[in-house]
């Protein structure tokens, strides 16, 4: 146990060399994250030493100061009291699903009910027994019959139009140069990489309720940990789970992807302003499923350079050693690489 | 079609008859080795008052626990079912053995041992004029499976089950969760029990194919069958096709868990996603076995109580039709967040749309049957209306969710928890009570009390919609099913759903009320309470019916058929 | 229309022929669940489903659209719980479309006993699994590694340059390729 200790001491150490720096001017709030509520801490950070040692190693001591750790506005990125309807989107795939939503669905669906209610109510009063004794015997109307399955499908296919151009659009994949973060799913917190930033695996756990009191934020929405990113710049998270599935959330970016052991998913969006939005783990994974929030940190794109050197990464445009740039040789076969010593 | 009249023949030898048929056997020999399917569903519809006691239970623990910020009494409930020592990860998993104990129950215990073997054995032989089911003992072994079924997930919340005592895996089971995730015997006992009664829905549907494909009376044609009877038979077909492949998920699962094999473990070349192909596969037609029977049931109380035959026989019964066949092909739309490629979302996503169209023909058609009628608003009728608006507004919200790119947001919100207690629990509910009070006469010889009937109705209806309806505002604003606990955020609207239920439960407290009084007091019920709208055989029939009926076959008169 | 009910002996029999009918249709279904591990596994190599790559024989002929790249993502995951080190050489690479190509996988035993493992894989986004083919790769076989050491592991593979015509890819820009490694205990069976 105390090795593990000392791991994740380390860890944590590589994760922010800054922290020497002092102040509170810390993007991250190294304390809470070395000393967090859950008694098996120790696992997440010896999964991020252990998965990450080769890129920690390259990365350069930090010199710079992590920008503040920003405010969340109220309502912004998180449910507000009593609220009944979506949360503000801040996505473009957000803006589309929320006009189909608010346009579309939701005249749609109160039009139905309240056509099927009028319907009802006024059948109820004028055919009452007191009103009409004699009941007719008609049981068919072909016209009508045909009527109420025809306009339906008109209905639907009219839905369907918006609906399937919001699906392609949801699944436009991120250009090549997008900020990637690799998200991993674990019982009970969150991973998060940044591969071509050479910055490791950190994790993300919730804060408890006097800690997130004192920061402003909202209990069970914040963990220690964000997850920063631009704002402004195309993003691809791609994600994966380590033990049971989970699901990666966050309902004011229109963002939801199972995390799945063994496999990867991705989910690309673009965050129009810098802001917190906090979202929610989306799929039973255990006892701790509802303490493992998310909260994305969205920094303008030059305070985002500025903490990815904080983390002691390096920003996308400087050649990171980590991303190979010379495209391979054409005529590159197996024969070619005698360093290959696996049995194929 | 409706018009049915069992023939004189029948009445003249009823005298005669009279004797045997109403002689009984002994108290063990009739309730415990029944072969008589009034029997049979008798015990079917109290052993669904039970469940749905327990599992309604479940959900006020879980009301109780979710109507304020903060943990409020899952961790004196761990301690008292874990022992003083249960930790609050503990108490967690007790909040996931609750939501699953409460899916599994009203689904597997509740729903379908009331809508099918409840009425559907009761009412399917004497609607078509046969004597009893096809196989009247595979009947018995159908029923007397559940018991040992509910015994071992009852039995599985105290023995270990990962993080606490208990299976803790939401209805669904999904894998890995509930294989590499959910240590000790808790989530192998509530596998088995839905093997078993698995089982016992299997044998009852091959039962009722039988039954309804052989036994019925002369003159009986298929499209003279009254609706519930096409339901139960679409239903039966539903349970044919749909639980095997569940038996067979969740075999695999079991095997996963115990004997090392990979079928969902990436480990081993499987795949987790595989799990949920084929739990959907069969989960989504489940949805659909518990509502057809509703809509049979409400088809028999509208026509009835509007004193119309059903408008539209045909499309009514080739509706249901439709919604089992095209229920087979949606169900990845449960699936949407799995990382599935686009082009798979969105065939999903119009499949799932097309179910509003045989959906939306039920309701016009209902509508059309009470148009121009001469309608009374008994108890029943009131259930069965009721069950018509909120099936729409459970149903429109379905439209919402079809919607693959829409359902990125709300999946696995408690908008989808409001969507389906609409239609399930305010729509299958619904026909059940709507059912329960149109036959309860038949069956037991006695009148319910009508006004207490209205007052259940009434206090029922406001309580279900203020504990669901506010379930769509937390739902689209974000809350997370299957949470314990919840932002400060969303305390309105989860206050306001546990005083719905409280509502809710006052209700209840009518209808057993009205039960008890109903079977020591009640009235006596004539051979038909329901006047010249009720058509079906089993009005032809005393109240209750003779302990063996249609000794001698009823001829169904053609001639008065429209 | 029949009128005459029929005898209970004609009953029974029907009843019984529509019970091993009813039986067969479940017993079928039954099957199906059980047949749909090897079909959904084909039915994933055959169309990509989900991400799944395709496989092609050592001498296949590609032809290479000259002009046309993709980059390459590569991905890697261990299951906690497996003491190795498995990590990618380059993080991306870009290949040209149709052209064969290597990438190197690096995995340490950083544990005193051998350890074997085996990996999953799959590719995001989940429509370019059908164009994305492995000639050679480690994942086809298990790997064990002796304690402390280090091998470099390779995977030959191309895009193939159908893909250029499939719209559904139109905007792919990077094909990400993920690898997650487990435990294979040495009766050959996960752990």
């Amino acid at each position: 146990m105390n090795k593990v200790k000392s791991l994740v001491l380390a860890g944590l150490l590589a994760l922010a060399p800054s922290l020497a720096m002092g102040g509170h001017a810390l993007a991250q709030d190294n304390a809470v994250a070395a000393a967090p509520a859950t008694e098996n801490a120790a696992a997440p950070a010896e999964s991020a030493a252990n998965a990450t040692a080769p890129a920690a190693e390259a990365a350069p001591v930090a010199t710079v100061a992590a920008p503040p750790r920003m405010k969340p506005t109220e309502g912004i990125g998180m449910p507000k009291p009593g609220e009944y309807t979506l949360q503000e989107q801040f996505t473009s795939t957000g803006h589309t699903a929320r006009w189909l939503h608010d346009v579309m669905l939701i005249p749609l669906i109160f039009a139905i009910s309240i056509f099927v209610l009028i319907l009802m109510l006024y059948a109820m009063w004028k055919f009452r027994r007191s009103a009409n004794p004699i009941p007719s015997k008609t049981a068919h109307n072909t016209m009508i019959e045909v009527i109420w399955t025809v306009l339906p499908v008109v209905i639907l296919l009219v839905v369907a139009v918006p609906s399937i151009g919001l699906l392609a659009d949801q699944y436009k994949p991120a250009p090549k140069d997008a900020v990637v973060v690799k998200v991993t799913g674990y019982q009970w917190y969150w991973g998060y990489e940044y591969p071509d930033n050479g910055i490791p695996e950190f994790v993300s756990n919730m804060l408890p309720e006097d800690k997130a009191k004192a920061n402003g934020e909202p209990y069970l929405l914040a963990p220690d940990n964000r997850l920063v990113l631009p704002a402004g710049r195309p993003i691809k998270l791609i994600i994966t789970g380590a033990d049971v599935i989970h699901a990666f959330a966050v309902p004011s970016l229109w963002v939801k992807m199972d995390a799945v052991p063994g496999r990867l998913n991705e989910k690309s969006f673009t965050i129009d302003e810098p802001g917190v939005y906090y979202g929610q783990c989306s799929e039973l994974c255990g006892a701790r499923h509802g303490f493992m929030p998310i909260a994305i940190e969205a920094l303008p794109p030059a305070q985002f350079d500025q903490w990815v050197l904080s983390q002691g990464g390096k920003p996308a445009g400087t050649a990171p050693a980590a991303t190979a740039t010379a495209p391979q040789a054409a005529e590159k076969t197996a024969d070619a690489a005698p360093a290959a010593d696996a049995k194929i | 079609m409706t018009t049915i009249t069992a023939d004189h023949h029948h009445d003249h030898a009823h005298d005669h008859d009279h004797h045997d048929a109403d002689h009984k056997p002994a108290f063990f020999q009739r309730w415990f080795m029944s072969t008589n399917h009034k029997d049979i569903g008798t015990l079917y519809l109290i052993f669904a008052i039970i469940a749905g006691i327990i599992g309604g239970g479940i959900s006020g623990l879980m009301r109780a626990e979710l109507a304020h910020p903060g943990i409020q009494y899952l961790h004196t409930w761990a301690m008292m079912m874990d022992g003083p020592e249960a930790t609050l990860d503990q108490a967690y998993h007790l909040w996931n053995v609750l939501i699953t104990a409460h899916g599994l129950i009203m689904v597997f215990f509740m729903v379908m041992p009331a809508m099918i073997g409840g009425f559907g054995n009761w009412f399917v032989p004497i609607m078509i004029g046969a004597p009893d089911m096809a196989f009247p003992r595979m009947n018995n072994v159908s029923f007397w499976l559940l018991i040992p079924a509910f015994a071992l997930l009852l039995g599985s919340t105290f023995v270990p089950g990962g993080t606490g005592n208990g299976a803790g895996t939401g209805w669904t089971v999904y894998a890995p969760l509930s294989t590499s995730g959910s240590a000790g015997p808790a989530v192998d006992m509530a596998i088995l029990s839905l093997h078993i009664a698995g089982a016992s829905s299997i044998l009852g549907a091959i039962n009722f194919i039988t039954t309804i494909l052989n036994m019925r009376a002369p003159g009986m044609t298929l499209h003279k069958m009254p609706l519930f009877v096409w339901s139960v038979l679409v239903t039966a077909f539903l349970l044919l096709l749909a639980l095997p492949v569940l038996a067979a998920a969740i075999t695999m699962l079991l095997t996963d868990r115990n004997f090392g094999t990979t079928f969902y473990d990436a480990a081993g070349g499987g795949d987790p996603e595989l799990y949920q192909h084929l739990f959907w596969f069969f989960g989504h037609p489940e949805v659909y076995i518990m509502i057809l029977p509703g809509f049979g049931i409400v088809s028999q109380i509208i026509s009835t109580f509007s004193r119309k035959p059903v408008f539209g026989y045909l499309g009514m019964a080739y509706a249901m039709v439709a919604i089992g066949v095209v229920g087979f092909v949606v169900w990845a739309h449960h699936m949407f967040t799995t990382g599935m490629s686009v082009n798979v979302k969105m065939y999903f996503t119009a499949a799932t749309m097309v179910i509003a169209v045989p959906t939306g023909i039920k309701i016009f058609s209902w509508i059309a049957t009470i148009w121009g009628g001469s309608i009374s608003f008994k108890t029943p009728m009131v259930w069965a209306l009721g069950f018509i608006f909120l099936f729409t507004v459970g149903g429109v919200t379905g439209v919402v969710l079809a919607n693959g790119g829409v359902d990125d947001v709300l999946h696995d919100t408690y908008y989808v928890v409001a969507h389906f207690h609409y239609v399930l629990s305010l729509g299958a509910v619904f026909g059940l009570f709507a059912g329960f009070y149109y036959w309860f006469p038949k069956m037991s010889g006695k009148m319910y009390n009508e006004f207490l009937g209205q007052l259940h109705f009434w206090v029922f209806f406001i309580g279900v919609n203020l504990l669901f309806f506010p379930m769509h505002f937390l739902g689209l604003s974000g809350m997370p099913r299957r949470y314990p606990d919840y932002p400060a955020a969303f305390e309105k609207w989860n206050e306001l759903a546990s005083h719905g239920y409280e509502i809710m439960a006052a209700g209840m407290g009518i209808f057993f009320i009205n039960l008890i009084w109903s079977l020591a007091a009640g009235k006596k019920a004539e051979a038909n309470p329901w006047g010249e709208g009720a058509t079906t055989l089993e009005w032809t029939l005393s109240s209750p019916p003779p302990f063996h009926q249609f000794e001698t076959l009823p001829v169904i008169d053609d001639t008065a058929h429209h | 229309m029949a009128t005459l009910p029929p005898s209970p002996f004609d009953r029974d029999r029907r009843n019984r022929r529509t019970l091993a009918a009813m039986a067969a249709v479940g017993l079928s279904m039954l099957g199906l669940g059980f047949a749909s591990v090897p079909l959904y596994r084909i039915f994933c190599e055959q169309t990509g489903f989900g991400g799944t790559t395709r496989r092609a024989a050592a001498d296949v002929q590609v032809q290479a659209a000259t002009g046309h790249t993709m980059s390459i993502r590569f991905d890697s995951n261990v299951q906690p719980g497996m003491p190795w080190q498995f990590y990618p050489e380059h993080r991306t690479d870009t290949v040209t479309i149709g052209r064969k190509d290597m990438a190197i996988f690096i995995a340490k035993n950083m544990s005193d006993k051998p350890v074997t493992g085996t990996a999953s894989f799959n590719v995001t986004p989940t429509q370019a699994g059908a164009y994305f083919t492995k000639i050679q790769c480690f994942c086809f076989t298990q790997q064990t590694l002796k304690p402390g050491e280090e091998v470099r592991m390779p995977v030959l593979y191309y895009i193939d340059p159908k893909i250029l015509q499939d719209s559904d890819n139109k905007d792919t820009q990077q094909i990400t390729l993920s690898y997650t490694f487990y435990p294979v205990e040495q009766d050959g069976k996960p752990s």
